[in-house]
């Protein structure tokens, strides 16, 4: 296993006015499980054929283990991926299949063999080594696309495009487990590309976000939840995401909807982003509970309650979140029910969790 | 009775098929089957011989050889046809605005009547004025196809080539389509060289359309009549005298009902053999691609 380096990789299509993707700079340790998250057109696709060769970038240069591999073709680059769907030689039988890599590669057929039977294990295929691709389901056939992928011990790195889109909902986290699993054992260095952050967040030790061609953020699922640098980091993590309304700072002081919401200091004045996650906020039926008891910002926000939606109850009270309109802008919190649908009511936020944007980016 | 009626109404539904069906295949065979069974003298004259003229026509050997002329040349056609199809497809670009005229151009052969194909070839590889012909012997080589028989057989084999390759091609070619980038970026991936790669990639993939090009050129190379017919009639002596030829030849050109109608049941039986054989193979793997679906 190594470790990856990207430095400012840039790729652009020939006949395309823009990047699709802009001087990338990203280091993945040797045996981490790392992420790509972003949606659609964020440049994922592109990243990862860059990673296994199938693209040459326009400039810039990826590193195995310091050693610069740019120019090399995917074949020579110990590179293995595992696709949407399962990709396999039908005519073959499981444990032909994971020998496949291996027997190109110089080993004996005896060897390959063991080594092809070891990985079946670990995978918990042993008893399908016989099979053929046509008596496998789905989740199976998958499982042996990723045993492939994991039978070289000298791979330099694995990618995954999004390995759990064909497989029913009800095993995805059983295969996910699986190859978590295999991924600490054997401490493989993968990349993980998806646009699920369940499926990100729950398998990566660190993440990366990409948008429109630029990684904006790469941190581990605790930082990327609790402090993103970016809007759309803010916004793309957690369900719903983010809460961001438009706010003013004033001599020091963060203020929604001509009201103070707590201390900015070291700000310039002018107009910013607040942004919050639901469950750092609550609203109360007004008049307000004293600032005290709820532990937040002094005096509160004037809102609306536009919907409530429950998901579950605590100590037989019902929680879930509560839609309100601060101004012309829809904000979710996430706490016990006890407001009704058009009700005013106070907000609150925890004040050691505002977090301040500027064009796009967290100052604070 | 569970109070449904049955009744044969149902027959008169099925009449007109069935009379279709009768004037079309089974009275024109069964009329084949009852000459074959009789000697003809005349129209009044006939004698019931029971399966003397298959019994003659199994011992002919202008018949033996005739058959195994056959086999060897579908054998030999198949044998070109199938891998030079392949290849021809396998060069052909994939989605690219070239690939549709490049289908059309090689399709073109296919669309050639095959009297037409016959003359062709004829003329192009007469020894004294054809382009091939003439260009063989003016490097020295000497080349008469009308009296050598292997140069009639080489001329035959390069005709039905031409003929008929790009059938193949065309149904390598839709099955190669079928197939995914994916497929092909993970054996690159895997490290497979080119030859894994059609054996592991595209052999798969090409199984069923490959079956339906072996079916098909073998039946029709089986049937081959027209072209042998135009480029060589037969000869030179009997060397390029196939099945139908032969058979041709023993039913109009010298009038032995009988014997050319115990001929026929044969041939008939052959091809039927054949294309059962086929069936149960393409059947069996298409029962196999169910059990893939699963």
């Amino acid at each position: 296993m190594a470790e990856i380096t990207l430095e400012g990789l840039r790729f652009r299509y020939p006949d395309n006015p823009m990047d699709t993707l802009e001087a990338l700079d990203l280091r993945i340790a040797s045996g981490e499980a790392h992420a790509l998250l972003g949606g659609s057109g964020a440049g994922k696709t592109t990243l990862l054929n860059l990673l296994s060769g199938l693209q040459t970038p326009t400039s810039g240069c990826i590193r195995f283990d310091g050693r610069d591999v740019t120019a090399l073709a995917p074949r020579q680059r110990k590179v293995a991926q595992v696709f949407q769907f399962p990709v396999l030689y039908e005519s073959l039988s499981v444990a032909a299949m994971l020998a496949v890599p291996l027997r190109n590669h110089g080993w004996s057929r005896r060897d390959a063999a063991r080594r092809a039977a070891e990985i079946a294990a670990r995978l918990d295929l042993a008893p399908l080594l016989n099979a053929r691709s046509g008596d496998l389901s789905l989740y199976q056939k998958q499982l042996v696309a990723i045993g492939r992928a994991l039978v070289r011990p000298d791979i330099s790195l694995v990618l995954l495009d999004e390995p759990l889109t064909a497989v029913a909902p009800a095993i995805k986290w059983q295969l996910r487990r699986v190859l978590k699993t295999a991924q600490a054992e054997l401490g493989a260095t993968m990349i993980y590309v998806t646009h699920d952050q369940t499926e990100a967040l729950t398998f990566a030790e660190r993440i990366s976000v990409l948008h429109a061609g630029r990684v904006l953020q790469t941190a581990d699922p605790e930082t990327l939840y609790e402090a993103p640098s970016h809007e759309q980091v803010a916004h793309f993590i957690g369900s719903p995401g983010m809460n961001l309304v438009p706010g003013e700072i004033t001599a020091g002081r963060l203020w929604l909807a001509g009201h103070p919401l707590g201390g900015a200091p070291g700000l310039t004045d002018g107009a910013c982003t607040i942004g919050f996650r639901p469950e750092w906020a609550r609203v109360s039926a007004a008049p307000a509970v004293s600032p005290a008891a709820a532990g937040t910002s002094i005096g509160g926000v004037p809102v609306t309650v536009d919907a409530v939606r429950v998901l579950g109850t605590r100590l037989q009270q019902p929680e879930g979140l509560v839609g309100i309109r601060v101004g012309t802008t829809h904000v979710y919190t996430r706490q016990p029910i006890d407001v009704a649908p058009g009700c005013p009511g106070m907000l609150h936020v925890r004040p050691e969790r505002l977090l301040v944007f500027r064009d796009g980016a967290r100052v604070a | 009775m569970s109070g449904r009626r049955y009744d044969n109404r149902a027959w008169l539904g099925v009449l007109p098929v069935l009379l279709i069906v009768a004037f079309s295949a089974v009275i024109p065979l069964m009329t084949v089957v009852n000459y074959s069974v009789q000697d003809i003298f005349d129209m009044s004259t006939r004698v019931f011989v029971g399966f003397d003229w298959y019994r003659d026509t199994l011992r002919d050997p202008r018949f033996i050889d005739a058959l195994l002329r056959q086999i060897g040349f579908s054998l030999l056609v198949l044998s070109v046809e199938l891998p030079l199809g392949i290849l021809v497809a396998r060069s052909l670009p994939r989605a690219s605005p070239r690939t549709g005229l490049l289908l059309v151009l090689i399709a073109i052969p296919l669309l050639v009547p095959w009297n037409v194909v016959g003359t062709i070839w004829q003329l192009f590889a007469r020894p004294d004025i054809g382009a091939l012909g003439a260009a063989v012997n003016a490097l020295g080589i000497p080349f008469n196809y009308t009296a050598e028989p292997l140069h009639a057989w080489i001329v035959l084999l390069m005709m039905d080539v031409w003929h008929w390759t790009s059938l193949v091609a065309l149904l390598a070619y839709s099955g190669l389509a079928s197939i995914q980038n994916l497929y092909y970026q993970a054996a690159e991936l895997d490290g497979a060289g080119r030859w894994q790669t059609f054996r592991l990639v595209e052999l798969p993939r090409l199984k069923a359309v490959l079956m339906i090009a072996v079916l098909l050129r073998l039946m029709d190379s089986f049937m081959i009549y027209t072209e042998p017919f135009v480029l060589t009639g037969g000869g030179p002596g009997d060397s390029t005298t196939f099945l139908s030829q032969h058979l041709t030849t023993m039913a109009v050109g010298q009038f032995d009902l009988g014997p050319a109608a115990a001929f026929s049941v044969l041939y008939f039986l052959v091809i039927l053999l054949l294309c059962w054989l086929f069936y149960t193979a393409v059947m069996r793997d298409r029962d196999g691609a169910d059990v893939d679906a699963n």
